[in-house]
């Protein structure tokens, strides 16, 4: 017996140890758990949930050394939840879909992809030239291409043919056709002529015609996007509100012209709708005025073809102007991002090359959005052709890419919210209040953000 | 020289003592509440005011000292948003004020028939929950709301677009804040209720018209009611934050003219998510708040009568 107990302790010693050491092989062994965060863009809908989901389980059950986690907060809270867990260091590993602009709200927090692209050899070859990007900033490749939405002119051919007016040209390059033959570059000075001949008061009489009635105006000649005013700007032309050093900031000079250009189209000209206009029922066509079936031509992302219906069957989408002779198609783009704080990055980038690769289909059908990957563009654009009655010459999104805007308009600044918050409201005042001075405005309003991001 | 003589603190009985334990012992969930959710939080913003807790950009904690006061003094948004409060307060506090007592005045003459039903019609409103209330108005108020389809009828050719124009949103605003003026008429009908008939009676026996009999009788015996809803409004103007937000998503619109103190306080913590900053401005409210109210209590020694004084 007294042997006994000491060889009992020993062996039971022995059998932790071995167990420890098992445990220990087997933990090396055991997978790694990955973290999907959605929903800073979509993908909060239920069928966009599931198809997410699907995706998740397909890959967990062909890797047994990842397991992700799919962790869905609704777009409302994503944005302070995100950073609420990022501040106390339980960060997921995977963002998105996310575009640039809520991208850039969590700047410097993004893995640089560019080590992992070169040692796993990803190739970006099959993606819309210049498609990677817009998800390149600085030196930083934040993210691989998956969705983007080129903007293009949306137009009512009918309105058009009811003026005896060409249709805009559809290839870049081409120029405007007049009726008296007269050809045009195409450019916003050609679009702001259009416009004024496409607004009409409840007389019939356009925007250029004597005894023009422009408090009771039925059709509008253009909608700008009017949403956001860096959108409006690099529609005009790329650029930012740095001047390059990220403490001062400029008005770049196209933004400005385009900002003018809105601003003189309410209130002087009269071709596009002010503020209170928009909000009444007859031209709020379910968020976008164009919508509403009484606005010409208007500037937008592809992703509204979700509404554009309801302009009516004569719809078409055109080549965007140019402006100071360059063309500038202001393109959102969603992807995956990877957090730098992951702790698995490694693992967290096949996971993220499984998501723009071969999960990039079904995710893509889900979200609704247009593949960055060429070869599946045609695909798209036949499912999307199929929702509509009217002929659509969807070669023009396609064309489009290629003047995406770089430096891409959604891009960091300093003190970015701030900064969005103080655009947001020259933005709302400009189109509610005429009479404005806009030299002076622009003076004010860099002066304004210059405080914000001397803090 | 002559000794003073203390009074004698008079030992509480056992039976007292018993009853202030179970006092306490009742009002200790409250303590308990009140010390975790309020007191502690307050506590914690103030020592938040001197650091630089910033959710938006990763520094290292530090302390700063006066920094975010300092930044407070510059910040032209914060006074602007200060400028909206007191423009909204201006045109909000006589009509919160005066339009449920002017009401409750016509509810309780002996002249209106149907009292009862006027007063469930006006509390009725109340009663709906403000941001389903706020949403209505949105619609009643909207270019061609209810609101401007009566007015063209009565021949208005370009009625004001109430929502969308930085002139006009704060009417707009005062407007939807009628929806809830139905608590005020209660209050006010009790207090008119409990003004004793002899009042009136002396007073009409004097001689006394109705307007002598308000200006002498009413509006004296009133006074701590009319207090009582003063300090309410000027709290409830200070702290104005959820039609906004419900109807412009907090983005200030048109032009900045909804941009109230408290709605920049929220962005400052939750979208420029600025914690220390938000708690400095958090403080400058309460500290306003504070100082108005205090001054209110100072000037009501002069037209606050309460029956119970000598």
């Amino acid at each position: 017996m007294n042997g006994t107990l000491p060889r009992l302790l020993a062996a039971l010693t022995a059998l932790v140890l071995l167990t420890a050491c098992t445990t220990g092989a087997g933990g090396d062994a055991a997978p790694v758990q990955l973290r999907w965060y959605c929903c800073l863009g979509t993908g909060e809908q239920a069928d966009q949930v599931k198809a997410q989901q699907a995706v998740v389980d397909e890959f967990n059950a062909r890797h047994r050394d990842i397991k992700v986690k799919l962790d869905v907060v609704p777009y409302n809270s994503a944005r302070d939840t995100l950073a609420t867990q990022i501040a106390s260091g339980k960060g997921p590993d995977i963002v998105g879909p996310v575009g640039v602009g809520g991208a850039a709200a969590f700047h410097g927090q993004w893995l640089d992809l560019g080590p992992f692209i070169k040692a796993r050899g990803f190739d970006l070859r099959p993606y819309s030239e210049g498609a990677a990007d817009l998800y390149r900033i600085g030196s930083v490749q934040e993210g691989l291409p998956f969705a983007i939405y080129p903007s293009t002119l949306y137009y009512k051919a009918d309105l058009f043919e009811e003026a005896g007016l060409a249709e805009p040209p559809h290839k870049y390059g081409e120029k405007y056709r007049w009726p008296d033959g007269r050809e045009a570059e195409w450019n916003y000075e050609t679009l702001r002529e259009l416009a004024l001949r496409l607004t009409v008061d409840k007389n019939g009489k356009d925007a250029t015609q004597q005894g023009f009635d422009a408090g009771n105006i039925v059709q509008y000649g253009f909608e700008p996007a009017r949403d956001d005013l860096r959108y409006q700007g690099s529609a005009f032309g790329p650029a930012s509100l740095d001047a390059g050093d990220g403490k001062t900031v400029k008005i770049p000079e196209p933004w400005a012209d385009a900002w003018r250009f809105f601003y003189d189209g309410m209130w002087k000209d009269r071709f596009i709708m002010t503020g209170p206009v928009f909000e009444t029922d007859r031209f709020n066509g379910d968020g976008a005025a164009f919508f509403s079936g009484h606005v010409a031509m208007s500037v937008n992302f592809l992703w509204s073809t979700y509404g554009v219906a309801g302009a009516g069957p004569d719809w078409d989408v055109a080549a965007m102007p140019s402006h100071d002779g360059r063309t500038t198609s202001p393109t959102s783009a969603d992807t995956f991002r990877i957090l730098a704080g992951s702790k698995h990055p490694d693992k967290a980038f096949e996971f993220l090359s499984h998501l723009v690769g071969p999960a990039s289909n079904k995710l893509l059908e889900a979200y609704g959005a247009m593949p960055a990957r060429t070869a599946d563009q045609d695909a798209f654009f036949t499912k999307l052709a199929a929702q509509f009655t009217n002929t659509v010459d969807w070669q023009v999104a396609k064309d489009s890419v290629r003047f995406a805007d770089t430096p891409h308009s959604e891009a960091h600044t300093p003190k970015y919210n701030q900064t969005l918050a103080v655009l947001g409201t020259y933005r709302s005042r400009w189109m509610t209040k005429g009479g404005l001075d806009m030299d002076a405005e622009l003076t004010r309003l860099r002066a304004e953000i210059q405080k914000i991001w001397d803090r | 020289m002559t000794a003073v003589r203390m009074p004698r603190r008079v030992p509480m009985s056992r039976a007292a003592r018993r009853e202030t334990r179970h006092g306490f012992l009742f009002i200790l969930p409250w303590i308990i509440g009140f010390i975790a959710f309020t007191a502690l939080p307050m506590a914690a913003t103030f020592v938040f005011t001197f650091l630089n807790i910033s959710l938006a950009e990763a520094e290292p904690l530090r302390f700063v000292g006066l920094d975010n006061y300092r930044r407070l003094l510059g910040d032209d948004q914060a006074w602007a948003a200060l400028g909206v409060t007191a423009r909204f307060a201006l045109m909000w506090l006589p009509v919160v004020v005066a339009l449920p007592f002017l009401l409750a005045l016509a509810v309780n003459s002996r002249g209106v028939r149907g009292g009862g039903l006027l007063r469930v019609l006006l509390f009725m409103p109340y009663v709906v929950p403000f941001v389903a209330g706020a949403l209505i108005w949105q619609n009643m108020l909207a270019a061609d709301g209810w609101i401007n389809s009566a007015l063209r009828l009565l021949g208005v050719a370009h009625p004001p677009s109430w929502l969308n124009d930085p002139a006009w949103v704060t009417p707009g605003l005062v407007l939807i804040g009628l929806w809830g003026l139905g608590a005020g008429l209660i209050v006010n009908l009790a207090g008119l209720r409990a003004i004793p008939a002899q009042l009136y009676d002396a007073a009409l026996i004097d001689g006394a018209g109705w307007w002598r009999r308000l200006r002498h009788v009413t509006i004296p015996m009133m006074s701590p009611v009319l207090f009582y809803t003063i300090i309410l409004a000027v709290v409830e103007v200070m702290q104005y934050f959820l039609v906004p937000l419900v109807l412009f998503d907090g983005n200030g619109d048109p032009g900045g003219a909804t941009r109230f103190f408290n709605l920049y306080l929220y962005q400052t913590f939750f979208t420029f998510q600025e914690m220390s900053y938000g708690s400095t401005l958090a403080w400058l409210l309460f500290v306003i708040t504070l100082a108005v109210t205090l001054l209110l209590f100072r000037l009501s020694r002069r037209w606050v009568h309460y029956t119970s004084e000598r």
